[in-house]
């Protein structure tokens, strides 16, 4: 890429903008429909977000799950696998990371949590390796595939949760608690910003590089942009898709994992508001670069963080951080006119 | 509803020309068809034909010069608008829905009801079998699209548009995908149709059809019209030669004897199919040798396709063998193919041979990201990448601005010479190049010939598969005609020319 | 006894097929709809809402369908017109609207996660005397109009594809929607006349969880039934006979599992069932595609 803004990017950085636009615009539409003034309202959420370290610290730790369920998504879309179902690898990843939490109390906890992180991952990678296999081979459409496992996770680590893994003397689901020493370190107490944030950065700074120095990184982006050009020069597609996909299995198990060990410290019932599914949204409004997700997910993180505070201080429901993001997705996907349908013309 | 006494041209074009690009579809172009007749429209691929009949169907507008209806000049809005007015189309790809059994594709849009929105079986059924008796077939009407076979998708094609009411019928090669016996009915419901009072223009490659049954006939070539003539005041050969075109103007390239004596390619009883199943290619036995480049001519949809997929390894043949440097590869990938050094320039620059959105550099690198000197521990290296792209590049005259720019940012010519750069550059030693100058002006293919040749030279293996006779007999060693998926013939470039090859190719006579 | 669970599960059947049978059409048009679940969720919604304020049933449930309709056609005209991903779409409307629902609910209700109006009047209920004693048929006696009217339109509807002129189109323009523009028609607003079909239906189903059985509304009345509709109108592919029966099937086992709470059968695992019939069907239709391709025309 050539350094300095080129044409070809500002119309990249606009395009990934303008779903974010018109999301605000329609949130401001409901929130003006509503009796509230979305000018001030906004303001009140950047303040809530950004304004001081303690603010930025509860965006960054909103963001930490939000990074790597980007991060999960944009590995897949990347190489034109639709993988929806990183939700369920957050799930899974969650209550096993909780379980190596746990059941392992004499563990010093550099071991644990190496170990916890890492079945996390495990378990997600293998979640999506049917999908993952049914696409490759069969050609079965990975979007419905992933979208039923997602539930299927779900209801699973609810059946846990509620009966062999529900901590004792307990009275909402959850398992028990995992040991101080599998607690990710925090990295500014008090606020609840932990060592999770530094991990899942350092991935999608990781997979920055991946994508753009590597073979691997190389064949995946050809992959999702040309299918046959990629056949012709020789490149293997099932492989490359069952990679993707695994690969994109494990960073949902991971986010799950991080999820327990820094942030919730034991598995939950609705352990993950939706964000496997912001991760989505996330992939799609960064195109899939490292940069765009690590930006999105502050983004979103911040929504977030901002939507939970200002419900204290207005009227204002949090609920309009949902909306923000079904709008985002939404429009993220729409054909607006940038990009894409220009190289149709080059027949 | 036609025939009338009066009417001159029933359908045709004054001077439509269309540009797409740097490309001229159509030049000036104009075309005359009287009512009640059979006009047949004669011309190889990139002739236009197709452009012109989707703008005289109104699918497409021409940039400059009219559409004519009824003696009138007339802008199309669409395929409805030229609808409405009797005008319709059977294209070459048919437009039946798959899952929908044959009498609901066929009355879809015109359905006869009864009792508000009721489809009106009995009477739909009757008018079908009505239809159907004039096409003199008995048609199955259950039968789902989708398990009919092809010649009877293609009656129904037309029926449909006589159901709906059409009374000019553009057929666009309607006897490509048939057998001979099925050709002689649709010959047959031809001149029904015409006895009926209907108009036809009849788009065709095979000059015995278009003589045994147009009343009048235009040639084109080249975007351009080259003749228009009626059976009676032409004949075959003066037909092929107008199509095929004249003088070689590219330079020819000293053809010359193998280097080996055992053949780099052979391909044994080969049997290719398309991606329906259709089987279109074979049995073909076909051999190349190191140092020789083996020209396939033939007109597009004879069966070149599944040849060249299946000798550059893209898609595996339904029976038969292929051998390449003494591995069988019958049912390896595309990428034990590609390891073999298999080469392939593909017809299809733009979505196969290149990845537009993707940087020359990377459309260099394409499929060689993991050679040893190109990265190290799966980490590419730029500069060996770079220096080998840039040389590569220069040796093959890409002119371009910088590595990075997108590959969509260089013109045809650049990009072909990009395809074959990456292609010719890998230890490739055959080298499948299907179409390697479509699109490319002159200057250019005489350069892309020249570096074929040089790789020929060093040993290397071509396949070159062109509907250019020019190209052919330009490059060629060695030349066979593909006709109806078979070898017709097969000679040295000196025992060739146009007119023994135009005339094999048209399936006219046995070698 | 049995007419007692039979009963139950009809009425757990009623939603999940109303919006089955919306998807079936959707999809036999050519879009697959994922944000069933949104249309739902705004249907229930505005059930109980129009009925506590206007005190009729009927007038709900009409409200109820023409806000599915409503969500249902601006997700089809994004899906339609600004060609989007229909995945991504229905899962942004799933999400956005719920969003908006429970932001509705704080703001205009000041309720947070159940709105219980007074004077909220439900479906009525059909008795059928006759038929009360009897085993299994007795079942029938006491459910509402809209389970009635959702088992009518299972024949109905799949009549209509069959023998109908728009049944024919819509067909057609899921099948191939250049065939559909080629004979004059507009395929995009017969795929979008379809959707507003299914999110009609859809409000329909949300209508009967909340006005008719639970008589308010809380934020998880639907509990993904959306997506257990998709299950079953993925299941019933070309039938809208075999799409009921999936949908009944799901409602059954709901009913079931509900009843074996507490009885050793985890309620979950019974629920992942839907989901994973969906997937058992998908990995068949591959190995059976994959075999059918060699000597196919098509």
């Amino acid at each position: 890429m050539t350094s300095g803004l080129s044409s070809p990017q500002l119309g990249r950085a606009a395009a990934a903008a303008a779903p974010f636009a018109l999301a605000l615009a329609i949130g401001a539409l409901v929130l003006a429909a509503t009796g509230h003034e979305p000018a001030t309202v906004y303001r009140l959420m950047l303040e809530e977000a950004f304004g001081g370290e303690r603010r930025i610290a509860a965006t960054l730790t909103e963001a930490t799950p939000l990074l790597l369920t980007g991060l999960a998504a944009a590995i897949a879309f990347r190489a034109g696998v639709f993988n929806v179902g990183a939700e369920g690898c957050f799930y899974l990843g969650g209550i096993v990371a909780a379980i190596a939490g746990y059941a392992l109390p004499s563990w010093p906890g550099v071991a644990l949590i190496p170990l916890a992180l890492l079945s996390a991952s495990l378990i997600g990678g293998a979640w999506l390796v049917a999908p993952g296999l049914l696409r490759a081979k069969l050609g079965v459409d990975e979007v419905v595939t992933t979208l039923m496992l997602n539930f299927i996770a779900i209801d699973l680590t609810s059946w846990l949760v509620d009966g062999p893994l529900l901590a004792r003397g307990s009275a909402n689901s959850a398992t028990p608690q995992i040991v101080a020493a599998a607690e990710l370190p925090r990295l500014l107490p008090p606020t609840t910003l932990n060592l999770g944030f530094v991990i899942s950065l350092a991935l999608v700074i990781a997979y920055g590089g991946w994508s753009r120095f590597s073979a691997g990184g190389f064949e995946s982006r050809l992959v999702g942009l040309n299918p046959r050009f990629s056949r012709a020069v020789g490149i293997e597609l099932p492989r490359v898709v069952l990679r993707a996909m695994i690969a994109s299995g494990v960073v949902g198990g991971l986010a799950g994992g991080i999820h327990t060990l820094g942030l919730v410290h034991r598995f939950v019932a609705g352990f993950s508001p939706g964000y496997g599914f912001t991760g989505i949204a996330i992939a799609l409004l960064a195109r899939n670069s490292a940069v765009g997700v690590a930006v999105a997910a502050v983004l979103f993180g911040a929504l977030s963080s901002a939507g939970a505070n200002i419900q204290l201080f207005s009227d204002v429901p949090i609920e309009i951080v949902e909306i923000l993001q079904g709008a985002v997705m939404i429009f993220a996907v729409a054909q607006l006119g940038f990009g894409r349908a220009r190289l149709r013309a080059a027949t | 509803m036609s025939g009338e006494a009066g009417i001159g041209v029933r359908l045709g074009a004054r001077d439509v020309t269309r540009r797409f690009g740097a490309v001229v579809a159509n030049d000036r172009v104009s075309l005359s068809v009287a009512p009640g007749t059979i006009h047949a429209v004669v011309g190889g691929n990139g002739a236009g034909k197709s452009t012109l009949m989707r703008i005289m169907q109104g699918l497409d507008a021409p940039d400059a010069g009219t559409v004519i209806l009824d003696d009138r000049s007339v802008r199309l809005s669409g395929p409805a608008d030229a609808f409405a007015r009797g005008v319709g189309m059977v294209h070459q790809e048919f437009t039946l829905a798959p899952p929908l059994s044959l009498i609901e594709n066929l009355i879809l849009g015109n359905e006869p009801v009864c009792a508000g929105d009721l489809i009106d079986w009995g009477k739909a059924e009757a008018e079908a079998n009505r239809a159907a008796a004039l096409a003199g077939v008995r048609i199955d009407w259950r039968l789902k699209a989708a398990d009919a076979p092809i010649h009877v998708r293609q009656i129904l094609e037309i029926l449909r548009l006589l159901f709906r009411g059409a009374d000019v019928l553009i057929l666009d090669e309607p006897t490509a995908v048939l057998a001979p016996k099925q050709i002689e009915d649709l010959l047959k419901l031809m001149r029904r149709l015409k006895a009926e009072g209907r108009t036809i223009v009849f788009i065709s490659h095979k000059l015995e059809e278009v003589m045994s049954i147009a009343d009048a006939i235009t040639v084109m070539r080249s975007g351009r019209v080259v003749a228009t003539t009626t059976p009676a005041r032409t004949s075959l050969s003066e037909l092929a030669r107008a199509m095929v075109g004249e003088a070689v103007e590219t330079p020819r390239v000293e053809p010359q004897p193998r280097s080996a004596n055992t053949p780099l390619f052979s391909a044994r009883g080969l049997v290719g199919a398309d991606a329906m199943g259709f089987e279109r290619l074979g049995p073909v036995d076909l051999e190349v040798f190191p140092g020789e480049i083996v020209g396939v001519a033939g007109v597009g949809g004879n069966g070149q396709d599944e040849l060249v997929a299946c000798s550059a390894g893209l898609a595996a043949p339904v029976a038969g063998q292929i051998v390449v440097g003494g591995r069988d590869l019958t049912e390896a990938s595309t990428a034990s193919f590609r390891a073999a050094g298999v080469g392939y320039a593909s017809p299809d620059r733009a979505d196969e041979g290149l990845c537009l959105a993707a940087s020359i550099r990377d459309n260099f690198v394409a499929g060689r990201e993991r050679e040893p000197k190109f990265s190290r521990f799966g980490v590419m290296r730029r500069s060996p990448i770079d220096a080998a792209a840039s040389r590569a590049l220069d040796l093959f005259s890409v002119r371009f601005d910088a590595l990075a720019d997108p590959a969509a940012s260089l013109s045809g010519g650049n990009q072909q010479r990009l395809v074959l750069a990456r292609e010719l550059e890998r230890d490739s030693r055959f080298l499948v190049a299907a179409q390697p100058t479509r699109g490319v002006d002159i200057a250019g293919t005489a350069f892309i010939h020249r570096m074929i040749a040089a790789f020929r030279d060093r040993g290397g293996a071509v396949l070159l598969v062109s509907e250019s006779l020019d190209e052919i007999l330009a490059l060629s060693d060695r030349i066979v005609c593909l006709y109806n998926g078979k070898i017709v013939g097969e000679m040295p470039r000196g025992e060739a020319s146009v007119g023994v090859l135009g005339q094999l190719m048209l399936g006219q006579r046995a070698a | 006894m049995i007419n007692l669970f039979l009963h139950a599960a009809l009425l757990t059947t009623t939603p999940i097929l109303l919006a089955a049978i919306g998807g079936f059409v959707n999809r036999m048009g050519g879009l697959v709809n994922l944000g069933l679940e949104s249309m739902m969720l705004a249907g229930a919604l505005v059930g109980v809402e129009v009925s506590a304020a206007t005190g009729s049933a009927l007038l709900a449930t009409f409200a109820a369908a023409a806000v599915g309709a409503i969500v249902a056609l601006l997700m089809s005209l994004v899906v339609t017109r600004l060609r989007a991903n229909e995945i991504i779409v229905g899962l942004g409307f799933t999400v956005a609207v719920a969003g908006l629902v429970r932001f509705i609910l704080k703001s205009a209700y000041g309720a947070s996660g159940t709105y219980n109006p007074p004077g909220v009047v439900m479906l009525p209920r059909l008795d059928v005397p006759p038929l009360e004693s009897v085993p299994v048929l007795g079942a029938l006696s006491g459910l509402d109009p809209l389970t009635w009217l959702a088992w009518a339109l299972v024949p109905a509807v799949a009549f209509a594809i069959a023998r109908t002129r728009w049944g024919l189109r819509l067909r057609a323009t899921g099948a191939a929607e250049a065939t559909v523009r080629s004979v004059g028609l507009q395929p995009l607003a017969i795929r979008d006349g379809s959707t507003v079909f299914a999110g009609a239906l859809s409000g329909l189903a949300g209508a009967h969880l909340s006005i008719g059985i639970v008589g308010l509304f809380n934020e998880g009345i639907t509990g993904g039934r959306g997506f257990i509709a998709l299950a079953a109108f993925y299941f019933g592919r070309t039938s809208a006979a075999r799409t009921a029966f999936g949908a009944l099937l799901f409602g059954v086992f709901d009913a079931a599992q509900i009843r074996l709470q507490g009885r050793g059968v985890p309620s979950e695992i019974v629920q992942t069932l839907p989901y994973v019939i969906v997937i058992v069907v998908l990995t068949g239709l591959g190995f059976a595609d994959r075999r059918a391709m060699r000597g196919r025309f098509f």
